[in-house]
């Protein structure tokens, strides 16, 4: 063990277990972080060093041009960027609110109030976990089609918010809050849905937050509904647009290539401050108290 | 003397049974409340998951005789019998599948455990080292990381082959099947840890809902680290295990890059034989519900709900979890 002096006087210890911690954390930092550094790098190398193969992970020559490279290639389309972003938006926002609610509200009451065919509705919520989407994508699309939301918002919207996932993750946390502060709410005439907005809602927060940072992602990546259930080009979001950028789905288009890095690292950036708003309150601590036994 | 037995005091008049009829007793009072808030997502599971399955489901069983309106004729098990007996890839891409999920899978909730274990602990720069491990995920889980690894990037992380990492000559001694093996290990171990960024935040979610007046207690019982974490860790984050092993395989198995989804998504949509890809789909189906069934099964009996609950269980003594003993009401003399 190293004693060092620190500022004020204050000692810092410096023990060998301490010290294979770091490098061990940073061994792992470095692998992760890896994607992130190829993702920003590429999105300012010039079109000699997009090519190189295997592929730098730093850049030399760092350029702004792929940026200017998008804008002219978006400059030439009838759709504006920020058309596609603002639908990007307004989806993606209007999902995270509806299936927060939706989810806390169904997850606090079948795990709370057991109503009958509770049981069943919680296996079929399993049942969906596994069923790979990929499946019903044809019969959702006849849904959606009769339901005469073909090119809207709703479209968009609806199919994404009863998922299974997330009513999941809101009753695995839910189970652990207390009865016994239910009980106290409602003996002191609390009605039930202040009792859900006012107790269970603020208690559940780290529950929520991480819903609606798994959600945003989620959906703000979504490639398939849009594909699906949009074909005019003024409601695509930003996945397709990428798509439309890079050229297709099949061949990435050699001259585009620049472009489309700059615009996947465009993509990239709203999750990573949403991530950062929210990381505080994922992890904060759930609150237990006001149980005395 | 003999004892006056009080006459019970008759019962106060019934109120009328017209008014009777539309009180109903607290426990159904309850459950209809929950059903009212439980309704918006039963309309929507309703709506996107109960009518396209069972849509699904007649289509594997038939074929389509008119498009129009979806008509479907049931002919039988046709398509199941060609998924197994007729189609020569099907078999082959369903064992590599396992195969892959096998592999990545213990390696995945260990992983994830073991990094959210060590960001839980007391260290500096803890919110940025939480953001980095969370970072593959919010990179996309399909597009973006799809590109990235298209660009070859997993393998161009680790190049233990090209002689940047290792020289040449112990590359040259070791011999080229060795060092094609750890290629492969390290190229895995890199895909897992860029998997797990929602592994671990719920593994941290989990850990920071201990109490830690657990830890503390059991350290002053003289527990050592290992059994903290056996008998404390372990059964207080088992809620957020059991959400984990099902996420992590869930999701691999759904997953875009999964060779049988390719698979049934080439053969099923883009050749237009949607009977042929539902009947895919639902053998998978009862594939994946198999695997889950056996984990759920497993882990029920392990899992630490509340202490409640757990007394119901296993009895008054017997509940695994530590329990402070209920301190006497103290006498204020």
């Amino acid at each position: 063990m190293i004693k060092i002096k620190w500022f004020r006087g204050q000692w810092l210890h410096i023990t060998f277990a301490k010290i294979a911690l770091y490098a061990v954390m940073l061994c792992l930092v470095a692998f992760t972080a890896l994607p992130l550094i190829y993702l920003v790098s590429t999105a300012f190398k010039p079109m000699d060093e997009l090519f190189v193969y295997p592929p730098a992970f730093f850049v030399k020559h760092p350029t702004t041009v792929n940026f200017s490279d998008l804008v002219v290639s978006l400059g030439s389309s009838t759709v504006p960027f920020l058309r596609y972003a603002f639908n990007s938006v307004v989806v993606t926002l209007t999902i995270v609110f509806l299936t927060v609610v939706v989810s806390a509200l169904g997850a606090y009451s079948l795990v709370k109030f057991k109503p009958p065919g509770g049981n069943f509705l919680f296996n079929l919520i399993l049942m969906a976990l596994m069923f790979s989407p990929h499946v019903t994508r044809i019969p959702s699309y006849l849904v959606v089609n009769s339901l005469g939301l073909i090119n809207t918002y709703g479209a968009l919207i609806l199919p994404n918010i009863a998922v299974a996932y997330n009513i999941f993750l809101m009753k695995q946390f839910i189970e652990q809050y207390p009865d016994e502060l239910l009980e106290a709410a409602r003996i002191d005439g609390a009605g039930e849905f202040r009792i859900f907005i006012q107790m269970v809602m603020p208690a559940l927060k780290p529950a929520w937050a991480t819903l609606v940072v798994m959600s945003f992602v989620s959906n703000w990546n979504d490639y398939f509904s849009p594909l699906i259930y949009v074909t005019s080009q003024a409601m695509k979001t930003l996945p397709l647009a990428l798509q439309t950028i890079s050229g297709g789905a099949a061949a990435v288009s050699v001259g585009r290539a620049g472009a489309t890095a700059a615009a996947t690292f465009c993509m990239t950036v709203p999750t990573v401050i949403i991530f950062t708003a929210m990381q505080g309150q994922v992890m904060e601590t759930m609150v237990y108290s006001g149980i005395k036994e | 003397m003999a004892k006056k037995v009080e006459t019970p005091k008759p019962a106060k008049p019934s109120k009328p049974a017209k008014e009777k009829k539309f009180k109903l007793d607290l426990h159904t009072k309850d459950q209809l409340k929950g059903l009212v808030f439980v309704s918006p997502f039963i309309i929507g599971v309703l709506m996107f998951f109960i009518y396209p399955i069972t849509l699904s489901l007649r289509l594997s069983l038939g074929e389509i005789s008119s498009i129009v309106g979806m008509k479907v004729k049931i002919t039988g098990f046709d398509n199941y019998i060609r998924a197994f007996l007729v189609d020569v890839n099907f078999v082959p891409t369903f064992l590599e599948m396992i195969r892959q999920t096998l592999v990545k899978y213990p390696l995945t909730i260990v992983l994830s455990l073991i990094i959210a274990m060590l960001i839980n602990r007391d260290i500096a720069c803890r919110g940025l080292f939480r953001v980095i491990f969370f970072i593959p995920f919010l990179l996309g889980v399909g597009e973006v990381m799809q590109q990235l690894l298209n660009q070859g990037v997993d393998k161009a992380v680790l190049n233990v082959t090209d002689g940047t990492l290792i020289p040449y000559n112990v590359i040259s001694y070791f011999g080229t099947t060795i060092m094609d093996a750890v290629q492969t290990i390290l190229g895995i171990l890199v895909t897992v840890l860029w998997g797990s960024g929602v592994q671990i935040l719920l593994f941290l979610s989990g850990l920071q809902s201990i109490s830690p007046a657990l830890y503390e207690a059991a350290r002053i019982d003289g527990a050592t680290e290992w059994e903290i974490f056996w008998k404390v860790t372990v059964p207080m984050i088992s809620p957020m295990l059991l959400l984990n092993l099902i996420y992590t395989l869930v999701d691999s198995f759904t997953n875009i890059t999964n060779p049988m989804l390719e698979y049934i998504q080439s053969n099923g949509f883009q050749n237009g034989e949607f009977e042929f890809g539902a009947a895919m789909g639902w053998i998978y189906f009862a594939f994946v519900g198999l695997v889950v069934a056996i984990v759920f099964g497993v882990m029920k009996n392990y899992m630490h709900t509340n202490e409640v609950e757990e007394v119901k269980k296993h009895g008054e003594h017997k509940h695994r979890i530590l329990t402070i003993e209920k301190k006497p009401k103290r006498t204020f003399d």
